[in-house]
């Protein structure tokens, strides 16, 4: 079979097929799962001893000292908010522009957006110093008349991290409406009192159907430019200091771009493991991984042009403290990472243009985990080498990560992994309706075409539908 | 006269399409489109073609929700901003427009998705009981068309329901 | 009520970013250092200590940068092969610059950083919940942080009655800095009150500066046209607000560091003088 003109999806698969298979899904876990689970409780349980020693005894045992006053848990903070981006790419994008091989997979990767919000969440927390005191963020009416500092883009984060993991929970479980319905009509025990109150008395009526449309879009609509000014808002923590290396315009975009990348990256390493583990080769296609990798590659390619940008407007400057750190950088102590990043960002992300490397599922993988690789350590580089080599000489210092940050941040990794372990369990990973959609439009469009040819001479029938062809629904 | 309530499944969208166009173009004296319910599946917005319009009110309830995000987040913040003077900043002014504007974007997205969420579970008409003649086949691949009528008009429907291929009719008495 | 406060008090508090923000202030406490004189002793550093109950980290926790010193004695060798290998070094005595358009100030979460009527940047130890985003924005690199607690190690019994009862212990978690000796400056302000006067020059001094052996630091009121600190600003031609200063005599030596960042800062320091060979 030609793979030019090789499909995203088969569209006479039966869609009593659809559900069977995403329910099979989420039958009863075999041993992989619970090892699996296992594992990630191992990981979340060394992080919580690690931030235990670190709340009874001090910040000092993270390795940060005057100026080192950020470092590991920032820089993991952002890696997280950032790999959530492309779930609202993908959902919320695509489906806007009706890119409709999105629908096999957009599910999961909204449900990493979701689960990366709430592991990032918990590193702006852990990193203060006295963070029992945290809700002082929020702006609360208080006896005392206090507000928290509304010009400071700390308060601007737990403003916009809030909207939006409120905003794309909301949209992963609207868009979840109607699958959870043809959970709740095939589940049994406890499972099915979940769905029923989950799925809110889904019946596919059609006043429901128009309304959720409605509200669907509406809801993407919403998440697009939020999702654009969370990282931007993220970004001007650093941006609107003004530290050099960190005071450069080009941060928000430089961000966002970093953000599409790392969660472009993401989706390419779950979509290898759950079609590898649910078998969903029909859905999660060849050529649908075809398409997310050219997707990662256009993403990899502005997030090199916005890296090119920072470095050209620093050479073109005069700003001595700039100059100085771009060559720290780039020779300095934290050369190795600097390189390493460039090689993961811009070098690697070549893969992705080559045919059989696209379509070959473990080398996607070990691809994308080094795309993400390259990513944490882009944000490594945000944050340390500025706070080394600011502008007062005489507090110029490396300093790297300690084995309490490492616990916490490799403990991080646990708790998403959890979280969507527990998801693809309990909720379908793959979106059962809109894979009909899917399938049921392009069916249309392969006999609309054959009809076409067959009639084109009919020019006198007036009447559209009635002469087509049956199409079998079932 | 009892009233009846009565479902026609089919396999095929466009059987179940031409059937209500034919019910639209009243083959059936007494009964309209608009007592129609259509289950389907997938979605369908074509089916407006035959089913009459039915107007959605939702994005009416989005721009009120983003414009009270809008002129709720700023006044909020203003006056935190003003009742709290005795911080002065910077070289910063007391009620800083960027940084505003900032929190003033981030709460009309906010109160513009919530109010939308809330809109669309009260006016898509959820949280109803399911109908007694709700069939699973539904959530399938069956698409489902739904009737309230008077006893006479029963047996016309059920011919034109089989004369378009219907897999199956449910029927029920409604009790007042 | 709000929009009263707002609109009573906007163009007093608008004005004064835009003027260097010391118009209306009562005071506004600033200092003058002479880096000829100063020859690097750490009086001021250690007087610092006792004064503001500043912790002994012990020497590991200051290798790695985790020291407590809010006046820092920063020494640069910036002269090349001397005949002694103790030469050629110069000391620049660094603390809190006390900015009159501080960057730390509007990137603290809480508002536990802010500016005071009498021009100094105060740092509320209660409300800091330790982001350390100040920290991070201060181009001085003058703000430390409470990594550990130090209460119990640092002042063991008996040393625990040296501590200055007029301030607190601060406790982990917690930022803090020079505040130009803010304890001493209430005091002297509350006996001037009291007496009916104004608080002169010779009612008090920071305690680095009263323990500086050649008198190399001056402190006191910019806006008190009398004092010498006011003198010593005019004589150098340094004035506070601008960002670059527009010199009579060019080679007159006297600069603030950093100055083109313009956060305005309140130390003048004149540049050591070094014999040509």
């Amino acid at each position: 079979m030609s793979i030019v003109n090789e499909k995203d999806i088969n569209e006479q698969i039966a869609w009593a097929k659809i559900n069977a298979d995403v329910l099979r899904s989420m039958a009863n876990p075999r041993r992989a799962y619970w090892i699996s689970v296992a594992m990630c409780l191992a990981m979340i349980a060394c992080a919580v001893t690690a931030e235990v020693y670190q709340y009874t005894e001090g910040m000092g045992y993270a390795n940060l000292n005057n100026p080192h006053m950020w470092d590991m848990y920032i820089a993991t903070f952002v890696f997280w908010i950032g790999m959530s981006h492309s779930g609202t790419l993908l959902s919320a994008i695509l489906h806007i522009i009706h890119a409709d091989w999105r629908k096999p997979i957009y599910r999961f990767a909204e449900a990493m957006t979701t689960f990366s919000l709430m592991t990032a969440g918990f590193f702006p927390i852990i990193h203060l110093g006295r963070m029992w005191n945290m809700y002082w963020v929020l702006p609360y009416v208080s006896d005392r008349g206090h507000w928290p500092n509304f010009r400071s883009p700390l308060v601007w984060d737990a403003f916009a991290i809030s909207t939006y993991l409120s905003a794309s929970m909301l949209f992963l479980f609207v868009g979840m409406i109607p699958d959870l319905a043809i959970c709740r009509d095939n589940a049994k025990g406890w499972q099915k009192k979940l769905y029923s109150v989950l799925s809110l008395g889904w019946t596919g009526t059609d006043r429901q159907w128009r309304n959720f449309r409605k509200t669907y879009m509406l809801m993407a609509c919403f998440l697009i430019p939020l999702a654009v000014s969370v990282h931007s808002i993220v970004s001007s923590d650093f941006a609107m200091s003004i530290m050099p290396g960190w005071h450069v315009t080009t941060f928000p975009p430089y961000f966002v771009a970093g953000a599409l990348y790392s969660g472009c990256a993401a989706i390419i390493t779950l979509f290898v493991l759950l079609r590898y583990y649910f078998r969903f080769e029909e859905y999660m296609t060849k050529a649908i991984m075809e398409k997310t990798c050219k997707l990662t590659f256009a993403i990899a390619m502005v997030w090199t042009y916005l890296n090119l940008v920072e470095f050209a407007s620093v050479w073109y400057g005069h700003d001595i403290y700039s100059k100085e750190l771009l060559i720290a950088k780039a020779v300095g102590p934290y050369a190795w990472v600097f390189w390493s990043m460039i090689f993961c960002g811009s070098v690697l992300p070549f893969t992705l243009a080559f045919q059989s490397l696209r379509r070959n599922m473990p080398v996607m993988f070990v691809v994308s985990l080094f795309l993400n690789v390259g990513m944490f350590f882009e944000r490594w580089m945000i944050v340390a080498p500025t706070l080394s080599m600011s502008h007062n000489p005489h507090q110029w210092d490396i300093m790297w990560g300690s084995i309490i940050e490492w616990a916490i941040v490799f403990g991080s990794f646990g708790w998403f992994g959890l979280l969507f372990l527990v998801f693809v369990k309990v909720f379908p990973s793959v979106s059962m309706y809109e894979v009909k959609e899917m399938v049921y439009h392009r069916r249309r469009h392969v006999v609309n075409d054959e009809a076409a040819e067959k009639f084109h001479r009919r020019a006198s029938d007036s009447k559209t539908g009635t002469d087509e062809p049956g199409l079998e629904g079932a | 006269m009892k009233r009846y309530s009565i479902m026609a499944l089919f396999g095929d969208f466009d059987e179940a399409f031409e059937a209500i166009a034919e019910i639209r173009h009243a083959a059936i004296p007494g009964i309209t489109t608009d007592d129609i319910t259509l289950k389907s599946p997938i979605e369908h917005p074509e089916i407006e073609e035959v089913l009459g319009e039915r107007p959605v009110h939702i994005q009416k309830f989005t721009l009120g929700g983003a414009l009270f995000g809008l002129i709720f987040g700023f006044f909020f913040l203003a006056s935190a901003q003003a009742t709290f003077l005795v911080q002065p900043q910077g070289g910063k002014p007391v009620i800083p427009l960027p940084s505003n504007f900032v929190l003033v974007y981030e709460m009309l997205i906010f109160f513009g998705v919530w109010i939308t969420f809330f809109s669309f579970l009260f006016l898509s008409g959820l949280f109803r009981k399911p109908h007694p003649l709700y069939s699973e086949k539904v959530s399938l691949d069956q698409i489902g068309v739904l009737l309230e009528v008077d006893e006479d008009k029963m047996q016309p429907l059920k011919e034109l329901f089989n004369k378009h291929k219907a897999v199956e009719i449910r029927e029920g008495v409604i009790h007042q | 009520m709000s929009l009263e406060n707002v609109l009573n008090n906007w163009s007093k508090y608008r004005r004064g970013a835009e003027e260097g923000g010391h118009h209306d202030y009562e005071h506004k406490w600033a200092m003058m250092i002479n880096l000829d004189l100063c020859i690097g002793c750490n009086a001021c550093s250690t007087a610092c200590y006792a004064e503001n109950n500043l912790a002994v980290v012990g020497k590991d926790r200051f290798e790695k940068g985790q020291a407590m010193h809010w006046l820092r004695i920063e020494r640069y060798w910036d002269q090349a092969e001397q005949e002694f290998p103790e030469q050629g070094a110069s000391f620049l005595p660094m603390m809190c610059q006390q900015c009159n358009s501080a960057t730390c100030e509007p990137v603290c979460p809480v508002a536990a950083t802010y500016h005071t009527p009498d021009g100094l940047n105060a740092q509320v130890y209660n409300r800091c919940i330790g982001s350390r985003y100040c920290s991070n924005n201060c181009p001085f690199r003058v703000r430390y942080f409470n990594f550990y607690s130090y209460y119990e190690s640092s002042w063991p019994e008996p040393l625990n009655m040296q501590l200055n009862p007029d301030l607190t212990v601060r406790d982990k978690g917690v930022m803090e800095k020079c505040t130009f000796c803010v304890q001493r400056i209430r005091v002297a302000k509350d006996k001037a009150k009291m007496e009916n006067r104004k608080v002169g020059d010779e009612d008090f001094k920071p305690a680095c500066v009263q323990s500086c052996p050649t008198s190399a630091m001056v402190f006191g009121d910019y806006l008190d046209e009398g004092s010498q600190v006011r003198k010593l600003w005019d004589k150098y031609q340094v004035k506070m607000g601008p960002a670059k200063q527009d010199k009579q005599e060019p080679d007159m030596r006297g600069y603030r560091v950093f100055e083109g960042l313009n956060t305005d800062p309140s130390v003048l320091y004149l540049e050591r003088v070094r014999e040509k060979v």
